[in-house]
C-alpha cells in the first residue's frame, strides 16, 4: 500500500516534470510572441514560421555541414533573428511608417506567413524529420524513481534565464525604457531621443531570435523537424500570452509551463485525442471570463 | 485552362465571394474576425448529416444551414465580442482551430479524419449565383441605411460612435449574425460543390486566404470582396502553370504588396471620387 502511494506520488511528479519541459518551449515562444504583440502592438502570425526557420536552420547545420549541436543552435537563432527583422522591414515598417491602425498588421503578417511556410516547405520537405542521434546526450538522468532528460532540462533552463533576462531587460535597462517608452507613445519617444527605428529593430530581431530558439528546442524534444512545427507552436504561445496576460512578459511564461503541465496531465488522466480541445477551451474560457488574462489589468479606451 | 476548369474555377470563386462576404459584414462593424471559416464548418458538415442520416431534402438542409450559420454568429457574437481587436481576432482563429479538433473527434457526426460525403444537388450556377445575389443584396441595401452609417461610425472609432448614441456591440452583434448567415451558406454550398469535406476542408488556409481577398478586393465597399475572391481564385489557377507549387508564394507577397500600397484595396470608392476630381468633400467610407 505505502508502494503503490509513492509510485502514484512519482507518477504524478514524472508528469508534472514532463509537462514542465513541454510549457517551457510553449513559455519561451510565448515570451518572443508577447514581445511583439505588446511592444510592437503586431499580431504576427508568422511568429511560428520564425519558428521554424530556427529549427530547419540548426537541423541543416547539424545533419547536413556536421556543426557540432551549440552551434547549430546558435546559427538557427541568428537566422530566425534575421528573418524576424527581414520581415519587419519588408511587411510592418512602411504600415508603421503611414501610421497605418491595428489590421494592416495582421494581414501583411499573413502575407509573410504564406510566404515563409511555402519556402519552408519546399527547402525542407514535406515530409517530417528529426536532429541526428547524439547531438545532445540521451542518457536520462535519474533521481529517485524520476527520469528526466537532457533536452527536458535544457527546455526549462533556457525557458527561465530567456523569461527572467528578458524582463530585467526590459524594466532595468536603458534599453528596456526606451522599447517602453516606443510601445507607449512612439512619437513622444522619438522627440526625447530614442532611436525608435533601430530600437524596433533589435525588439523584431530578440523576439524572432525567441522564437527560433523555441523552434530548434521544440524540434530537438519531440523528434520532430519539420515545416509546420512552428505552427503548434504558434496557437500554444498565443494561447499561453492570453491566459498570461499582456503587460508583463512574465505572465506568458509561467502560462506556457501551465499549459505544457495541463496538456500532459490531460492527456495522462482524460484522453489524448482531445489534448488540444482541451488547450484551446481553456483558451475560450479564459478569454471570455477574463479577457485581460489572469495577470492583466484593464485598460481605458479613450475616443 | 479549358471551358470546364474555368467553368469549376469560377463556381469556387462564387462560394469564396460568399465566404468573403461573410468576412466583410463583420469587418463593416469593426471586427477582424476568421469565424465565418468555423461557420461555415458548423454548416458544412450539418448539411451532410442532414442530408445522408435525416435525409432532409438539399434546399431544407440549405435553410438549415443558413439559419444555424446565424445562430452561432449570435452565440459567438456573445462570446468574443467583449474582447478588444487583436484578442477578438485571435479568438475568433482559436474557434477555427476547435472547429478543426472537433471535427476529427466527433466521428459519428463528422466521419473523423476520414471526412464524409456531402451528397446534395445544390452545386450548380443557379444556387451559387442566387445566393452570393442574396446577399450582395442585402448588403447593398443595408449600406445607406442607419445600421450601414452606424456601422461605418463604430468601425472607424468605436469610442466616437458611443459618444454619438451608438451601441458598438449592438451593431457589432447584427454584423456577427449576417456573417453567420453568409458563412453558414457559403459552407453548405461549398460541401456540395466538393462532395467531399474532411478537417482540413474548413481550416486556417480557407480563413487567411479569404482575409487577402477581402483586403485584395477592398474591404469598404461590399463589392470589393466579391471582386477579390474572383481574382484570388482565378490567380493561382493562371500561376500554377508557370509558376507550380510556388502560386502561394505570390499569394502572400500580393498581400503584403496591397497593404503596404493599396490599403483600400481594388474597390476604393474614395479614391475614383478623387481620381475623378471633383471639388466635393470627400466622406470618409
Amino acid at each position: 500500500m505505502v508502494f503503490l502511494e509513492a509510485a502514484v506520488v512519482t507518477l504524478v511528479i514524472q508528469q508534472l516534470v514532463n509537462g514542465l519541459a513541454l510549457g517551457a518551449v510553449y513559455a519561451l515562444f510565448g515570451v518572443g510572441f508577447a514581445l511583439i504583440l505588446t511592444k510592437m502592438g503586431i499580431l504576427n502570425v508568422a511568429h511560428g514560421t520564425f519558428a521554424t526557420w530556427g529549427a530547419l536552420v540548426a537541423y541543416f547545420a547539424v545533419a547536413e555541414l556536421g556543426l557540432p549541436f551549440p552551434l547549430a543552435l546558435a546559427a538557427g537563432v541568428l537566422a530566425a533573428g534575421i528573418i524576424g527583422v527581414l520581415t519587419d522591414l519588408v511587411a510592418f515598417e512602411p504600415l508603421r511608417r503611414r501610421g497605418a491602425g491595428t489590421f494592416a498588421p495582421i494581414i501583411s503578417s499573413i502575407g509573410m506567413w504564406i510566404v515563409l511556410l511555402t519556402v519552408a516547405q519546399a527547402v525542407g520537405g514535406g515530409s517530417a524529420t528529426s536532429f541526428p542521434d547524439g547531438a545532445i546526450p540521451a542518457g536520462p538522468i535519474r533521481l529517485g524513481g524520476l527520469v528526466i532528460l537532457p533536452a527536458q532540462l535544457l527546455n526549462i533552463a533556457a525557458a527561465l534565464l530567456v523569461a527572467f533576462g528578458l524582463h530585467l531587460a526590459l524594466a532595468r535597462t536603458r534599453f528596456g525604457a526606451a522599447v517602453r517608452a516606443i510601445s507607449a507613445d512612439p512619437r513622444s519617444a522619438t522627440i526625447v531621443g530614442v532611436n525608435a527605428a533601430r530600437t524596433l529593430r533589435v525588439v523584431a530581431f530578440t523576439a524572432a531570435a525567441i522564437a527560433g530558439l523555441a523552434g530548434v528546442l521544440a524540434g530537438l524534444s519531440s523528434n520532430n523537424v519539420s515545416f509546420d512545427l512552428g505552427e503548434a507552436l504558434l496557437l500554444k504561445g498565443f494561447a499561453a500570452v492570453v491566459v498570461g496576460g499582456y503587460g508583463d512578459i512574465r505572465g506568458a511564461a509561467l502560462a506556457g509551463f501551465l499549459i505544457g503541465i495541463l496538456e500532459v496531465v490531460s492527456a495522462q488522466y482524460i484522453s489524448s485525442g482531445f489534448r488540444d480541445a482541451i488547450t484551446f477551451g481553456v483558451l475560450l474560457v479564459i478569454l471570455v471570463a477574463r479577457p485581460q488574462g489572469m495577470f492583466g489589468e484593464r485598460r481605458l479606451v479613450r475616443a | 485552362m479549358n471551358l470546364a476548369a474555368w467553368n469549376t474555377t469560377l463556381q469556387f470563386a462564387g462560394v469564396s465571394a460568399l465566404f468573403a462576404l461573410s468576412i466583410y459584414a463583420s469587418l463593416w462593424t469593426g471586427v477582424l474576425s476568421l469565424a465565418p471559416v468555423f461557420f461555415g464548418a458548423v454548416s458544412a458538415f450539418t448539411f451532410g448529416w442532414a442530408t445522408m442520416t435525416l435525409g432532409l431534402t438539399p434546399v431544407a438542409a440549405l435553410a438549415l444551414g443558413a439559419v444555424g450559420g446565424g445562430l452561432l454568429g449570435v452565440l459567438t457574437a456573445f462570446l468574443v465580442l467583449r474582447l478588444e481587436s487583436h484578442y477578438l481576432a485571435m479568438a475568433t482563429i482559436a474557434l477555427v482551430l476547435i472547429g478543426r479538433v472537433l471535427v476529427i473527434n466527433m466521428e459519428g457526426f463528422t466521419g473523423g479524419v476520414a471526412g464524409t460525403l456531402a451528397p446534395g444537388d445544390l452545386g450548380t450556377w443557379f444556387w451559387c449565383l442566387g445566393c452570393l445575389g442574396a446577399a450582395a443584396y442585402v448588403l447593398a441595401r443595408l449600406r445607406g441605411s442607419r445600421f450601414g452609417l452606424a456601422a461605418s461610425a463604430v468601425r472607424e472609432d468605436p469610442a466616437v460612435a458611443q459618444s454619438l448614441g451608438i451601441s458598438p456591440r449592438a451593431v457589432q452583434l447584427v454584423g456577427f449574425t449576417l456573417s453567420g448567415v453568409f458563412g453558414g451558406v457559403a459552407g453548405v454550398l461549398q460541401a456540395s460543390f466538393l462532395q467531399f469535406i474532411g478537417p482540413d476542408t474548413f481550416y486556417t488556409h480557407l480563413g487567411f486566404t479569404t482575409l487577402a481577398a477581402v483586403v485584395l478586393g477592398g474591404a469598404y465597399h461590399w463589392l470589393g470582396p466579391i471582386i477579390g475572391a474572383v481574382v484570388f481564385t482565378a490567380l493561382p489557377e493562371l500561376l500554377r502553370g508557370p509558376l507550380g507549387e510556388f502560386d502561394s508564394i505570390v499569394t502572400g507577397l500580393l498581400l503584403v504588396v496591397i497593404i503596404v500600397y493599396l490599403p483600400r484595396g481594388l474597390v476604393d470608392l474614395r479614391r475614383f471620387r478623387l481620381l475623378r476630381g471633383r471639388g466635393k468633400a470627400v466622406v470618409s467610407e
